[in-house]
């Protein structure tokens, strides 16, 4: 009866792509949510690829994913991937079904390659068992969805399988303590000029030792609690990492993996340490599956990071970039507000990392931008932050808190009319702040913006 | 004059330890004291003008209830002779008879409140919040693993006007005993509630001055006018 059921949804869901192809909805989950509903166990019964590596962690995870099967691809592997639909349990059913026939046998693929939610994955692992199981990192992220990274680490440990391989983030405590009976390798990145040993993020969520609550002590910080710490008390330690990256020159674009003693050099394809993380964690994956590091370093030079969340363009005096920081989440905030400041010249700032769904029917929890590093966008080289839509109280309440001066904040209700109270000076980077709500209008909104800066210039130009 | 935080190593999820940034840039003479686990809180010995403790992780709740637990008799005469405290969110699970979970995790509190939570870890609770503190519109989120129950009808801190109280049969919400102030909701509470902070600083003999007030005020204005908009669920 169950095979039944589980061959009925299937159909019913091949069926659909078609139908969604016609009426142009492809690449939504609507497959995988349709075979769900008739056979709530479809991830048991579907094929599987025989070599599944899943794919989690709060950031880093898409880009992870991406260029995984970008890397694998391009090495004539056949990689079956949700990359194009979601991370839960419908996406990754859609892009299992995709890669079946019609009995639910797996078509010839290598591997998969699966981004997984983190708190999907209890639905997910029972039934699709990854043979490796890659954590990127474990941050605070919307603490209405998550709580807090504890409580993500307690629901990876109970649901990964116990055959699974990890591969960890040495430089992150929390993921370091997921499934500790699982086998596992790490990677990370060792001490960086720019590190410190006190943290200055509001987020430190490792502060005292996971063994006997003792004060830790940070050899090395990078940002919140990434780095390396050791316990005073009774001797608990970050873990050696078996992929470390070394001599990272983010102005020449180096660096060096080190593995077993040897150095093997890479060329950086990111100026972001964040990016570089994702980069090391790649390598790990595919050393682990064999391939060589002059191999890894040749594809991966000649390979690109998505850009979905950073993009910029040159127009007229001024150059225009959208960065996305995901609303609802400090940690990305931080992120965002720390690259920004740090980068050189005058910038302008329009912020709209709102949760448009929550405005109309709900009211956003803004307990996030309390947690985030605002005091970052005191910066001088920051001349100028307009606070759009239905949360722009809040956000110059907290600017005003972190220490911007009032008469750098402006506030608008509307959007546009925010994108038009940019100044736009020459030399200037004027950057769009937006979240994954308010990406259709962070399009529309940006189309504006060029406009308006276009305008402007010409304005001065005939004056 | 100080405020003493507990614990801020591990209690300050949910932008919690912004209530005692905004109180000190109101009133920059206010010196603000951290205490860890290992140190004996300091309210017991000296004059604290405030003792706040914020939101935790459940690890974080044991270890905030083992560190008070040998002091409790001691920390149940200052909230009798009248000692201000605040507790955020899960704080007050800290104070209460404990919480029982569904996953099978349990904590015994302190058992200073009258009140005992049932957490359900995979269904998170996020609503958000209007009550009355008096005349005073109080608003805020909550966004918790579940609610506290078994407490008598009285000594509550605010009255719900929009939202849930101390779970959804009560109009009640927190727990005020004489100048101990506890309540569920999260985050930062009195950034969120000017005229609250105003009222704890001149309970602390802090003067009344508010920082940032009118963009403080303007904020608070948009958000009590929000929250009390008909057809505006409370619910997410």
């Amino acid at each position: 009866m169950s095979k039944l059921r589980f061959l009925l949804a299937l159909w019913m869901a091949k069926l659909s792509i078609p139908a969604l192809k016609i009426t142009r909805h492809n690449g939504t989950d609507f497959p995988g949510s349709l075979a769900l509903r008739i056979c709530p166990q479809f991830l048991k019964y579907i094929g599987k690829p025989g070599k599944i590596i899943a794919v989690t962690g709060t950031n880093g995870k898409t880009t992870v994913s991406n260029l995984l099967v970008d890397l694998l691809e391009k090495n004539g592997k056949k990689v079956l991937s949700n990359r194009a639909g979601s991370n839960i349990a419908s996406g990754i059913s859609t892009a299992l079904l995709k890669g079946c026939d019609l009995l639910g046998r797996p078509r010839q693929y290598d591997l998969a390659v699966l981004e997984v939610d983190e708190r999907a994955s209890v639905r997910i692992y029972p039934y699709v068992k990854p043979d490796y199981v890659v954590i990127t990192n474990l941050f605070r992220d919307s603490i209405m969805r998550n709580a807090h990274p504890y409580f993500i680490a307690d629901i990876l440990t109970s649901a990964i399988p116990a055959q699974a391989k990890l591969i960890l983030n040495a430089d992150d405590l929390i993921s370091c303590g997921v499934a500790p009976e699982n086998e596992r390798v790490y990677f990370g990145i060792d001490h960086l000029a720019s590190d410190v040993t006190e943290c200055i993020n509001l987020i430190d969520d490792v502060r005292i030792c996971p063994h006997c609550a003792a004060k830790l002590v940070y050899d090395y910080r990078r940002y919140h609690h990434i780095g390396k710490a050791h316990c005073p008390q009774c001797g608990f330690a970050s873990p050696q990492a078996q992929y470390l990256a070394k001599n990272v020159d983010l102005e020449q674009g180096t660096m060096e993996l080190q593995e077993d003693g040897a150095c093997y050099p890479y060329r950086l394809i990111t100026d972001s340490i964040f990016n570089v993380y994702n980069m090391v964690t790649v390598a790990a994956v595919l050393r682990q599956l064999g391939f060589t590091h002059q191999q890894i370093s040749a594809d991966m030079a000649q390979s690109a990071i998505t850009a979905t969340r950073h993009s910029q363009e040159k127009v007229g005096d001024v150059t225009l970039i959208k960065q996305m920081s995901k609303e609802k989440n400090a940690l990305a905030g931080s992120r965002a507000f720390d690259y920004i400041a740090h980068r050189s010249g005058c910038k302008e700032l329009l912020l709209m990392m709102n949760c448009l769904g929550d405005t109309h029917h709900w009211s956003e929890n803004t307990c996030w931008i309390f947690d985030a590093d605002f005091e970052f966008l005191k910066d001088e080289s920051i001349v100028q932050i307009v606070c759009a839509g239905a949360r722009r109280a809040d956000y110059r309440l907290r600017l005003l808190m972190a220490g911007v001066p009032d008469e750098k904040i402006i506030c608008e209700a509307d959007e546009f009319r925010a994108a038009e109270k940019l100044r736009y000076d020459a030399g200037d980077d004027v950057y769009l702040l937006y979240g994954t709500d308010s990406l259709a209008l962070a399009y529309r909104v940006y189309d504006h913006m060029k406009q308006q800066a276009l305008l402007r210039q010409n304005k001065e130009g005939q004056a | 004059m100080k405020i003493e935080v507990l614990f801020p190593e591990i209690c300050n999820l949910c932008g919690d330890l912004m209530n005692v940034r905004y109180l000190q840039q109101s009133c920059p003479e206010l010196q603000v004291v951290e205490t860890d686990l290992h140190t004996r809180p300091r309210f017991l010995d000296e004059e604290i003008a405030l003792v706040y403790m914020g939101s935790a992780t459940e690890r974080g709740l044991e270890l905030a209830v083992q560190a008070l637990e040998p002091v409790k008799e001691e920390m149940e005469q200052r909230i009798a002779q009248g000692q201000l405290m605040l507790f955020t969110g899960n704080a007050l699970d800290a104070l209460s008879q404990g919480v029982d979970s569904d996953n099978g995790w349990k904590l015994q509190g302190l058992g200073i409140l009258p009140t005992r939570a049932q957490y359900h870890m995979m269904q998170r609770h996020n609503s958000f919040y209007l009550g009355k503190m008096g005349e005073m519109d109080i608003v805020g989120f909550k966004s918790l693993f579940g609610h506290t129950y078994g407490a008598p009808e009285e000594n509550e801190l605010f009255r719900t006007v929009k939202g849930i109280g101390r779970n959804q049969q009560t109009a009640l919400e927190g727990f005020r005993i004489r100048n101990l102030l506890a309540t569920y909701v999260t985050g930062p509470l009195l950034v969120l509630n000017p005229p609250l902070a105003r009222y704890l600083l001149q309970e602390m003999g802090a003067g009344d001055h508010l920082a940032f007030e009118e963009a403080a005020m303007e904020a608070y204005r948009i958000r009590v006018a929000e929250f009390a908009e008909e057809g505006r669920s409370y619910l997410y």
